[in-house]
């Protein structure tokens, strides 16, 4: 797994590529949570380079989602190539995240 | 019945990349569509992924087996020489409650028909996974 932290049109953005697992995600979860932690917000994940997600990957996100939550932060994930939405959508994952198909939607609303 | 692959693995989840891989190839070998190679990939990986947390609880010292027996169904038997699960003790979390963790065994069950541990192996563990053969894996690569 790759991971940047990038900013567009002034807002954080980590984007990721390769593959988020139990050997991987940990390194996520320390780049995201320093985020949460400084209390970033909007964040937008741009997940159009991930090839594969697993549960601990997919945990990462909701304990930064929740984390995030704590103070009113926003958290985008964007670009989510169709066998991934599947999963989020299996987990019923996507009522809960704010999903948009590219960063300028995400900009935009 | 005979395995047509196994491959052993120290119980590290930097190897978990190496399973999903020789999954993925033997699925595909054995005619599985796309998405049903995607799910077994991801169901496999997190039975593993559960022998490393829980039976080892960590260890990377541990070992790993993965056998395919890709018959009328596809087979796969994990196995492992660390904490004896509790099978009564094994169940997801309420997909409606939304917290980190719980969604693995979710993905196994979704992909698997069959989720047995063979309580007959002395030391460790040895899970029995079987998809049957489904509409859209027919005559694919048969």
């Amino acid at each position: 797994m790759q991971i940047r932290v990038v900013e567009d049109n002034g807002v954080k953005v980590i984007a990721l590529a390769g593959e988020i697992d139990m050997h991987t995600s940990p390194v996520l979860r320390k780049e995201l949570m320093s985020l949460v932690q400084k209390k970033v917000t909007p964040l937008f994940v741009d997940f159009n380079e991930v090839s594969y997600i697993d549960s601990s990957g997919i945990a990462t996100f909701v304990e930064g989602l929740k984390g995030m939550k704590s103070y009113g932060g926003t958290l985008k994930l964007v670009d989510i190539p169709e066998r991934i939405m599947d999963i989020f959508s299996f987990a019923k994952l996507d009522k809960v995240f704010e999903i948009r198909g590219t960063l300028h939607d995400a900009h935009n609303g | 019945m005979t395995e047509t692959a196994a491959i052993t693995v120290p119980s590290d989840p930097r190897y978990l990349a190496v399973i999903r891989e020789l999954t993925a190839a033997m699925a595909g070998a054995w005619g599985m569509s796309d998405a049903g190679k995607d799910d077994v990939k991801l169901a496999v990986d997190e039975a593993c992924a559960n022998v490393i947390k829980h039976a080892y609880r960590g260890d990377v010292s541990g070992r790993i087996v993965v056998k395919y027996f890709p018959g009328a169904s596809f087979e796969v038997v994990i196995e492992d020489d660390g904490i004896k699960a509790r099978p009564e003790n094994i169940r997801g979390r309420d997909l409606d409650d939304v917290r980190p963790g719980g969604l693995g065994i979710h993905f196994i069950k979704r992909t698997f028909d069959v989720f047995k541990f063979d309580g007959r192996k002395k030391k460790g563990n040895r899970l029995r996974l079987v998809r049957h053969r489904r509409a859209e894996d027919a005559d694919q690569g048969r």
